[in-house]
């Protein structure tokens, strides 16, 4: 990071093949739309890029790096969205993933984006970056501007909303 | 939750240690917590993989090396904190040199209490151009900046004269004018500057308040009006009006990066 932020390519090049993948697979979850998470991804670089200078020595790349993509869908939310489509705290439900090929298992895969478009932003952006993206708690929190314990709390919380909005579906699966 | 449901919390996308194990069996709050973590992918199956346009991914990397071939060198943040504490600093001196034609410190409360108010405007203004600014995860309490704020406005108010000096309506609108007219450079440079970062309302009230507030300090240490009507519409208000139109700009701008 520290030779990125001198301008060096390979060193840039080296952070993109790390991260483009996953960052552009956190935005297709949290946007709902591959194609806006295509967008989403290239301004989330061209930013890494272009604010380098607001990178602080020694800190993680990747909290920062998701802190960065997490802004863009904001704002993309923000910019795109009528205000009739946003819930009653301005935030941007999770619309289930439409362009992509259907999952193996396309019920349960809908049922989960459901249940976590159910979930308020706070909940649900701790979960998805821990589900999916594997990151932990400290990391979380600092890509969320959060206290660690904030985000164990709001994770929990969103946990246990989870397991009671698939309930159903998992009483279904287990008959 | 408990130290315990913290830890289970901390390990589940593992094995729990057996004494976890036990706890988690026994626990409500647990049992909830791991069954929704399972439920959505099973532990079997990694969580289904988005796809990944790969030509465009191709096109993301060219753009960012080529926006880096063009920027090889990155501007810290601190110096456009101090482009911004420059430019209002000349354009304090200026506004002084202009509204202060015929007499440059006529506020006739007593000096103490001026210069007192005059600290807390520079404070807050540098203040408020780290908050706009300063690069930082974690956003800055908007009770804190407001709170900020209203201690100012306060403090200008209880330090005033008392003496009315022009017509009130003259006044008023004089200052509010020179007000409006002072804080047009350092608003305009404070947005440019904010743009280059993600829109936080905070950082954009923080901005138009220490913006503005150069005017402020212009007109306090050289109004001689100090009746409290005069103050509250000629100078605060004014004040206030400007930090919010600063936030409703910057929430129209669009963003040069999405940084924190």
């Amino acid at each position: 990071m520290e030779r990125f932020c001198q301008g060096d390519a390979q060193a840039f090049d080296a952070l993109f093949q790390r991260y483009a993948r996953p960052v552009q697979g956190y935005l297709a979850r949290l946007t709902g739309s591959p194609a806006t998470a295509e967008d989403l991804a290239q301004l989330t670089f061209l930013s890494l890029v272009r604010a380098r200078g607001r990178y602080q020595a020694g800190s993680r790349v990747r909290p920062w790096l998701y802190a960065i993509a997490t802004n863009a869908a904001r704002d993309h939310a923000r910019r795109h969205r009528r205000p009739e489509d946003l819930t009653p705290e301005g935030e941007l439900p999770l619309t289930a993933v439409a362009d992509t090929p259907e999952p193996r298992d396309a019920g349960l895969e809908r049922a989960v984006q459901r249940a976590l478009a159910q979930l308020p932003e706070g909940q649900r952006l701790p979960i998805l970056m821990h589900r999916f993206e594997g990151m932990g708690f400290a990391e979380i929190a600092e890509a969320l501007g959060l206290t660690e314990s904030a985000v164990k709390v709001r994770a929990h919380r969103g946990y246990a909303r989870l397991r009671e909005l698939l309930a159903p579906l998992q009483q279904e699966t287990s008959r | 939750m408990t130290p315990e449901c913290e830890r289970v919390l901390d390990r589940m996308d593992g094995p729990l240690p057996p004494d976890l194990a036990s706890h988690a069996a026994g626990c409500a709050d647990c049992r909830a917590l791991l069954e929704g973590f399972q439920v959505l992918a099973p532990p079997a199956s990694p969580p289904p993989a988005v796809p990944i346009d790969e030509a465009r991914l191709e096109q993301t990397r060219r753009q960012s090396l080529t926006e880096l071939a063009a920027h090889p060198r990155p501007t810290p943040w601190w110096r456009e904190v101090a482009v911004l504490l420059a430019t209002y600093l000349g354009m304090g001196v200026v506004g002084l040199l202009w509204v202060g034609r015929n007499g440059m410190l006529l506020n006739s409360a007593s000096p103490l209490a001026v210069a007192l108010v005059a600290l807390l405007i520079v404070v807050s203004v540098g203040g408020g151009a780290m908050v706009a600014l300063a690069p930082g995860q974690r956003a800055w309490p908007f009770t804190l900046v407001a709170v900020g704020a209203l201690a100012v406005a306060l403090a200008q108010l209880s330090g005033r004269s008392g003496v009315q000096v022009r017509p009130f309506l003259a006044g008023t609108l004089g200052c509010l004018g020179a007000e409006v007219m002072l804080s047009v450079v350092p608003l305009a440079l404070a947005l440019v500057l904010l743009c280059r970062s993600a829109f936080q309302p905070v950082r954009a009230l923080a901005a138009g308040l220490s913006s503005a507030g150069v005017s402020l300090l212009v007109l306090h240490v050289h109004c001689p009006d100090g009746s409290a009507g005069h103050l509250m519409l000629g100078h605060v208000l004014p004040w206030f009006a400007l930090a919010g139109v600063a936030v409703f700009i910057r929430s129209r701008l669009p963003s040069r990066s999405f940084a924190p």
